[in-house]
């Protein structure tokens, strides 16, 4: 039985549904749920996500049932049924998604049947599907890959042909990974680079008529030891595609290895491949080093609190370790993780980690995270000896800060929830990505000079 | 009206019957409303609001040194990851050492507690509460789940109450219950009612007979200022200076307050609301329980209910002429400072877009203080408390009334017709105006003055700070899309409102 959570880092399956749902170009989400989840979740989606805008129909213009005690008596199908139409009337838009929350489900309104009447009238409006965004079902992450699921299920059109070098990649949930946009970005742009054709969804860069020929693809990479990997399992039940499940590439190690983990899979061309390496590491490090002087003269090397996801945690604790030479010594992972999982994710860090049983914990509650230090490094007695944890920085989400304050370690906020800062196209995936976070970490070191 | 013998008050819907949807006039809104014809209607097409729960844990989570649980599913609370920091600059801004800072917990509901009840888990959440955070009240929001499902959170917050040095506090802010989120403010009330001024038997008297009499001297002539949660720190010393400079003292309440001092709200002379749709509920259970008269007809926003406000003030303490004689001075001196800027506002036009007693308030503003022709009034709902805050509108058939809470596609067709210069509103509906090209002034906020004389003037420099440069909202409104078919800025824009009980 899950326990209670301390300022839970996620929201529910109708949030994280709410998110994924919204980043598809000119797909509309209509809630069938009690009427402030919509408005809830925006604080988590939008606010916490740094300061993502309502987008094209987010926000207080998300579509809404809004059922009450009527309802939840009597069903709500009638209102759904009513809220659809009145939509598709009045919203442009090339998809519909309904997702249901907690009290639809509670109460058994038959959604999908409202799904199949809508659809069978055969009028020229938007095509329906649905995702269960049910609170009591899981987290958001949960919701990103309902939404996947709902759209591999019933949206992608089945493809017997397949095309030789094309991709669709996933397992960045929007929101949840604040930089998700940007990361996609540069994996598209990577993935192109050694000669790939992309779908990525959830770009400005996608459509939803991509999304719909996306089974003709030759693999499904998932760039996520668990986000999306479900989803993966339908679309190749569905369509018969592979998939590859990797981690999120950050910086010019990580991401050779992911490229070449790709080329060997889809047997690409080698020689094209290499070339695209090598003029990738020579672009990366030619601007990665001009930290050296700063690193060497005033010694930037840190002992690193990583606090995130279970995606971001494995792919910043390599970067820690691997790209900035720093030492990782507590990673708190804060996604609800099943204790039948927990050995499993934690050999995911054996290259990065000399000790990982010790160095990884599985921790949802902020107010805990200085306790799990302490339980690894000695707790500062005021001796004058004392080995203190100290140059130290942590790499979280904002909620993180004061702990950062408290060890008098720099902080840098890169996990969600993310509402000190604006992201815009920022991503730290990638080689370009990697650029991006050695600035913004870097730039706290010297923030007061 | 004593609802406190209650676990659960009545909402807003059974207690004020106010009306949620309509658009039109001014006069067919008040009468409409009077005939009691307007409070069923609904919409065939909504968009998604806020629900009581984010307002109560908001409201509640604002009082320093407390924990706020959801028994909930996890995502019930998880707005709160949006202010998780602003909250602590409020609290500092207050001179709160508030040691433990916003802290919500949820507990998390799974499929399998649906069916088997998830109190064990509100137990243990509660407990934990006490050991990690020692706070000085935990408040219990329950959602729609746990509700349906048949939780008993007052029999927990019972059972353990012993066994846990905090308060525990369960507020009944189920999301479906209610359409009107403003019940959240009478299930907050009722909680500190029930549980922070009635049961506390501690003395909190002087006990030494010099000081005690002292005390009770000085309460005679104290007010208790009803603060609003989104408003700051700046507001507060406004009105604080104002019922000082007439005389009279001060404490404010709710929000910010550390919990233990609820209990001197009993002791005040009067209590003085700046907003009916926050306060009725928890002024007129004062009056009932402890005797204590209150205010409760207006905003202080604008000079004209500035004055209604102070004057009220006033004639209960019988100094109306001191009152008057400051109120001159002030309004002498801010007409002075605003005729610089009355010039740059001469012929614009605004539309104001917001809770009710606020809206009709600002938009008098609008109008009174600075010139400026009002072209529409949109507000979240409309109960009786509206009339007098909108006194300075009635007659006027050519100002367009909409109630409704958010929904921007009844805004954007709106503001699509009337062009307004400049727009005020509330957070969420901001966005839908600038992008369509319409400069926004958010009409409220923490970081900004807006209350008492010092928030006209304040209002009215942001404003031409605005309009001197609108640079920004002009691009957004050229680059964006709104998410609405095109045909719809050309229907009624009330296509969607049913003035009938049949909804669906």
């Amino acid at each position: 039985m899950a326990s209670f959570i301390e300022k839970p880092r996620f929201t529910c399956p109708l949030g994280g549904a709410l998110a994924t749902v919204n980043a598809l170009t000119k797909a509309v989400a209509v809630l069938h749920s009690s009427q402030g989840c919509g408005g809830n979740s925006n604080g988590a989606i939008l606010g916490a996500a740094g300061h993502l805008g309502s987008g094209y129909c987010g926000g207080s213009s998300v579509p809404a049932s809004s059922i009450s005690e009527k309802q939840i008596v009597f069903g709500g199908v009638a209102r759904l049924e009513e809220q659809l139409n009145s939509t598709a009337e009045i919203i442009d838009a090339e998809l519909l998604v309904i997702i249901t929350g907690c009290t639809a489900e509670i109460i058994g309104d038959d959604v999908q049947s409202v799904v199949r009447g809508y659809n069978s009238k055969g009028l020229d409006r938007p095509p329906v599907i649905f995702a269960s965004g049910a609170g009591f079902k899981g987290n958001s992450y949960f919701g990103y890959d309902s939404v996947l699921q709902s759209l591999f299920r019933d949206y992608v059109v089945p493809s017997e042909k397949k095309t030789k070098g094309k991709v669709n990649i996933w397992g960045v949930p929007p929101s949840l990974d604040v930089f998700w946009e940007g990361n996609l970005l540069e994996l598209r742009r990577i993935l192109e680079g050694i000669g790939l054709k992309v779908n990525t969804f959830f770009t400005n860069q996608d459509s939803l008529a991509d999304l719909k020929a996306s089974a003709d693809a030759e693999l499904n990479i998932i760039v996520s030891p668990v986000n999306g990997v479900a989803a993966a399992d339908v679309f190749k039940e569905v369509h018969g595609v592979d998939n590859l499940i990797t981690d999120l590439p950050i910086g010019a190690k990580a991401t050779e290895a992911f490229l070449r983990t790709v080329s060997e899979r889809l047997k690409l061309n080698k020689r094209l491949v290499e070339k695209f390496l090598t003029a990738e590491k020579e672009n990366y490090y030619h601007f990665f080093n001009r930290i050296s002087d700063g690193y060497a003269d005033i010694d930037l090397q840190r002992y690193a609190v990583v606090i995130a996801d279970t995606t971001y945690a494995v792919a910043l604790t390599r970067f820690a370790s691997k790209e900035l030479g720093w030492l990782p010594k507590l990673v708190a992972i804060t996604d609800t993780v099943e204790v039948d999982q927990q050995a499993g994710l934690r050999s995911l860090f054996s290259k990065e980690l000399e000790n990982p049983d010790q160095t990884v914990v599985f921790e949802t509650d902020t107010s805990q995270m200085q306790e799990r230090l302490y339980e690894r490094w000695p707790k500062p007695t005021g001796a004058k000896y004392d080995r203190l944890f100290s140059p130290a920085f942590v790499i979280g989400s904002r909620l993180d800060s004061e702990f950062a304050e408290n060890i008098k370690a720099g902080h840098l906020s890169v996990s969600f929830p993310i509402s000190n800062r604006f992201v815009l196209s920022r991503g730290y995936a990638g080689y370009r990505g990697a650029l991006h976070l050695v600035e913004d970490i870097f730039s706290v070191l010297v923030a007061k000079r | 009206m004593s609802y406190l013998h209650l676990k659960v008050p009545p909402t807003r819907d059974e207690r004020l019957k106010p009306c949620g949807a309509f658009g039109g006039t001014m006069d067919d809104l008040v009468s409409g409303h009077k005939e009691g014809c307007l409070s069923a209607n609904g919409r065939t097409f909504a968009q998604t609001t806020g629900c009581q729960l984010t307002l109560s844990m908001g409201m509640a989570a604002s009082i320093p040194n407390t924990v706020v649980i959801y028994h909930g599913p996890v995502g019930c609370g998880a707005g709160s990851l949006a202010v998780s920091g602003l909250s602590k600059q409020n609290q500092l801004a207050r001179g709160n050492i508030d040691s433990i800072g916003r802290v919500w917990m949820s507990t998390n509901l799974s499929e399998v507690d649906v069916i088997t009840g998830g109190e064990e888990k509100l137990e243990r959440a509660i407990l934990e509460a006490e050991e990690r955070f020692k706070p000085h009240a935990i408040f219990i929001g329950n959602t729609c789940v746990p509700a349906i499902t048949g939780d008993d959170i007052d029999n927990v917050a019972t059972r353990l109450q012993e066994r846990v040095n905090a308060k525990i506090i369960p507020l009944h802010c189920e999301g479906f219950r209610t359409r009107f989120v403003a019940t959240a403010y009478d299930i907050v009330y009722h909680g500190i009612l029930r549980y922070l001024l009635g049961e506390d038997k501690a003395d909190w008297r002087p006990e030494n007979a010099d000081e005690l009499r002292d005390y009770q001297e000085r309460s005679k002539r104290t007010v208790n200022l009803l603060n609003v949660g989104s408003m700051g720190r700046v507001d507060e010393v406004e009105l604080v200076r104002l019922i000082n400079a007439i005389g009279l003292e001060a404490n404010v309440y709710p929000c910010f307050t550390p919990p233990e001092k609820f209990v001197k709200v009993r002791d005040a002379a009067l209590s003085v609301s700046i907003c009916a749709t926050h306060d009725d509920y928890f002024v007129e259970h004062l009056k009932e329980l402890y005797g204590i008269p209150y205010v409760l007809n207006t905003i202080p926003i604008g000079t004209d209910n500035v004055r209604l406000w102070l004057l009220e003030i006033a004639d209960f303490f019988g100094i109306r002429e001191k009152a008057l004689e400051f109120i001159e001075a002030e309004e002498v001196e801010l007409r002075e400072a605003l005729k610089p800027l009355r010039a740059f506002f001469e012929g614009k036009t605004t539309f104001v877009s917001t809770g009710e007693i606020r809206a009709g308030a600002q938009a008098t503003m609008l109008e009174q203080d600075l010139g400026m022709q009002v072209l529409a009034i949109r507000t979240h709902h409309y109960d009786k408390f509206g009339e007098v805050v909108f006194e300075h509108f009635k007659g006027r058939d050519d100002i367009t009334i909409n109630v409704a809470t958010a929904q921007p596609f009844e805004q954007a067709n709106l503001l699509r017709r009337l062009q307004p210069d400049i727009f005020l509103g509330h957070a969420g509906s901001n966005v839908w105006a600038a992008k369509q090209g319409f400069p926004v002034l958010p009409i409220f906020g923490p970081a900004n003055s807006y209350m008492g004389y010092k928030g006209v003037f304040e209002v009215a420099t942001r404003l031409e700070r605005l309009l001197q440069n609108p640079a920004f909202f002009t691009t957004l409104g050229e680059t964006s899309t709104l998410p609405f078919k095109e045909f719809w800025y050309d229907e009624d824009p009330y296509t969607y409102i049913q003035q009938t009980q049949d909804a669906a």
